[in-house]
């Protein structure tokens, strides 16, 4: 008897959880649905139609050409997709070898003054990077750096956080594995290179991606560091569509869809590893 | 006993391996971050314009921004502050409150909760660019969804208490995911038969939420508090995108103050601008250090 009453009130649960998520799921989907539809409507029916409509009335791909057109001088998206792709690519590669080198050093091998390097090191990144943006320009510009990638690779690799988040997981390889390399004569660095790689692999995975995404999405300081518009990023580029393209619904549906497609595409096939490197990152598992 | 002489010798011998991994980063370190923490705070003591000799004038800026009623800079410091805090004031309850029910309902495992997750998920990874260009067509006075389909005529960007709505609506649109996604791996991590031996001893819904969820959480509650404080203190892309920081600068937030001054058009007057960079890094710099005693105790 009892039973049967618990199975039910779990059941009620579990339909009103259903209920609230349909909900909210829809509110989350809306606004991807009305770019995707808007995107391939015609401006010229947007505006006979008195600014709005629900569906395109003629569905056309003409948005999409005109936007990916490599000579579109107005905004030059496909030249800034190959900017970002190169750089904010190279940053990763960069990001897993420095942090997982230094990772490595701080978890697992003994030198004077380890634990206070990094202590200092943790304490001394409390100063948020706001405080270095206006140094920092001054900086790249005496390094003759602003206006091209460098500028936009190179100053992020300084962050402690993904150390942190690394060596936290290094600490659950046994130290004996590590023994046993190094008893058969291998030196720290094949350690690193053929055990400590690839155990880490999840965590470096997560890292990578977090590195990605971030330099990615970055808007700020692309936008102060660079000023010519051909070597913009997506993402400081696309301040520039509101005064491009302004009140034309079509087309700026159209850069949102174009904007949002790889990172929909990437989060589909890496789904489980975002969602495992946010748990390792507050702390919970690993 | 020369063999053992040279052993003990070797093993006393400095090991420059070790360094040689912590090098690249310590240098890019030193370069990249603390150089320009200390130049930072030096030419916040100046009258600088990002490319003449920093010329040292004291607390002249500070004393500009924070009492000199008279100055455009005092009044721009002041309202972007009071913006900033102003957001970070709604947006963060919310950006703890949804997530949290969200995670709760997901914990339920009803069907189709991987894709709920995934839905909630994936805003996160866009550029504020990208969010925002999504969503300025919903809320245009004219042109948009809402207006349209509520045959309502709001001013969204253009009025208060509206545009203060549309960025927090779009804000937590955008990152709800990434609180959620703690608060689920948490949830897991909570007893079952806790709960379960208190719903058959006739606890209700409720006070097995606040009595026995929220208290084994309670790790990640401060946590993701603490890390949505510092975020929502970054505040830029949304208002600058769909507000402008109107109506009225009342959502013109600090860093977009920030950012004009340095390197708006006409003068750069960088001195002030990174004075006030310095004060709104100091409120991050407190909230931080909150986080680095949690992350510490946890690490214990």
């Amino acid at each position: 008897m009892h039973r049967s009453i618990s199975i039910r009130r779990i059941d009620a649960g579990k339909l009103m959880a259903f209920i609230f998520l349909t909900f909210l799921a829809i509110i989350w989907i809306i606004p991807f649905l009305w770019i995707f539809l808007s995107s391939f409507k015609v401006e010229m029916e947007i505006n006979q139609a008195g600014g709005f409509m629900y569906f395109p009335k003629t569905w056309t791909l003409e948005n999409y050409k005109e936007l990916l057109d490599p000579n579109n001088k107005q905004l030059p998206i496909y030249r800034w997709f190959i900017n970002s792709f190169f750089i904010s690519g190279i940053h990763t590669i960069l990001s897993v070898i420095i942090y997982s080198m230094s990772a490595y050093a701080y978890a697992k091998l003994q030198f004077k003054g380890r634990d206070t390097i990094f202590l200092v090191l943790m304490g001394l990144s409390v100063f948020p990077a706001i405080i270095n943006i206006i140094p920092l320009y001054k900086l790249c510009l005496v390094l003759g750096w602003l206006n091209g990638p460098l500028a936009l690779i190179v100053p992020g690799l300084a962050g402690m956080f993904n150390i942190f988040l690394i060596r936290q997981f290094l600490y659950g390889i046994p130290d004996s594995l590590l023994e046993v390399a190094r008893i058969d004569g291998a030196s720290e660095w094949t350690i690193y290179f053929k055990v400590i790689l690839p155990l880490a692999k999840p965590v470096l995975i997560a890292v990578a991606l977090f590195s990605f995404t971030g330099n990615w999405n970055d808007f700020l300081w692309p936008s102060i560091a660079i000023n010519n518009i051909d070597r913009l990023t997506l993402t400081a580029g696309l301040q520039l569509a509101k005064g491009a393209y302004g009140v034309k619904v079509a087309h700026m549906s159209t850069v949102a869809v174009i904007a949002i497609i790889p990172m929909a595409i990437l989060y589909l096939f890496t789904q489980k590893y975002f969602i495992h490197g946010i748990s390792l990152s507050s702390g919970i598992k690993g | 006993m020369a063999d053992i002489s040279a052993a003990i010798k070797r093993k006393k011998k400095f090991k420059i391996t070790p360094y040689l991994f912590i090098a690249p980063h310590i240098i890019l370190f030193i370069v990249f971050f603390l150089y320009p923490l200390g130049y930072g705070i030096f030419a916040s003591f100046t009258k600088w314009n990002l490319f003449n000799q920093p010329e040292f004038i004291g607390l002249e800026n500070y004393r500009l921004i924070l009492f000199e009623k008279d100055s455009t800079f005092y009044r721009q410091f002041w309202n972007g502050l009071k913006n900033t805090v102003t957001f970070v004031i709604i947006c963060v309850p919310f950006q703890i409150i949804i997530p949290l029910l969200i995670a709760q309902a997901l914990n339920l495992k009803p069907k189709g909760h991987r894709f709920f997750q995934s839905t909630i998920y994936m805003p996160t990874l866009v550029s504020i660019t990208a969010v925002t260009l999504t969503w300025m067509f919903i809320f245009n006075r004219t042109l948009g969804l809402f207006n349209n389909m509520l045959g309502t005529d709001i001013n969204w960007y253009g009025e208060q208490p509206y545009a203060w709505m549309t960025v927090v609506i779009v804000t937590i649109w955008w990152i709800a995911g990434q609180n959620m996604i703690i608060y689920v791996a948490a949830l897991e991590g909570i007893d079952k038969d806790i709960l379960e031996a208190a719903q058959i001893d006739g606890v209700n819904m409720f006070q097995r939420f606040f009595r026995i969820t929220l208290p084994s959480i309670r790790f990640q509650l401060v946590y993701t508090l603490v890390i949505s404080i510092i975020q929502q203190f970054n505040i830029y892309g949304q208002p600058l995108m769909l507000t402008g920081g109107g109506p009225n600068e009342t959502t013109f937030v600090l860093l977009m103050y920030i950012r004009n001054l340095a390197f708006g058009t006409g003068n750069s007057i960088a001195g002030v601008s990174t004075a006030m960079s310095m004060v709104l890094g100091l409120v991050i710099c407190i909230v931080s250090i909150f986080q680095l005693i949690l992350l510490r105790n946890r690490e214990a």
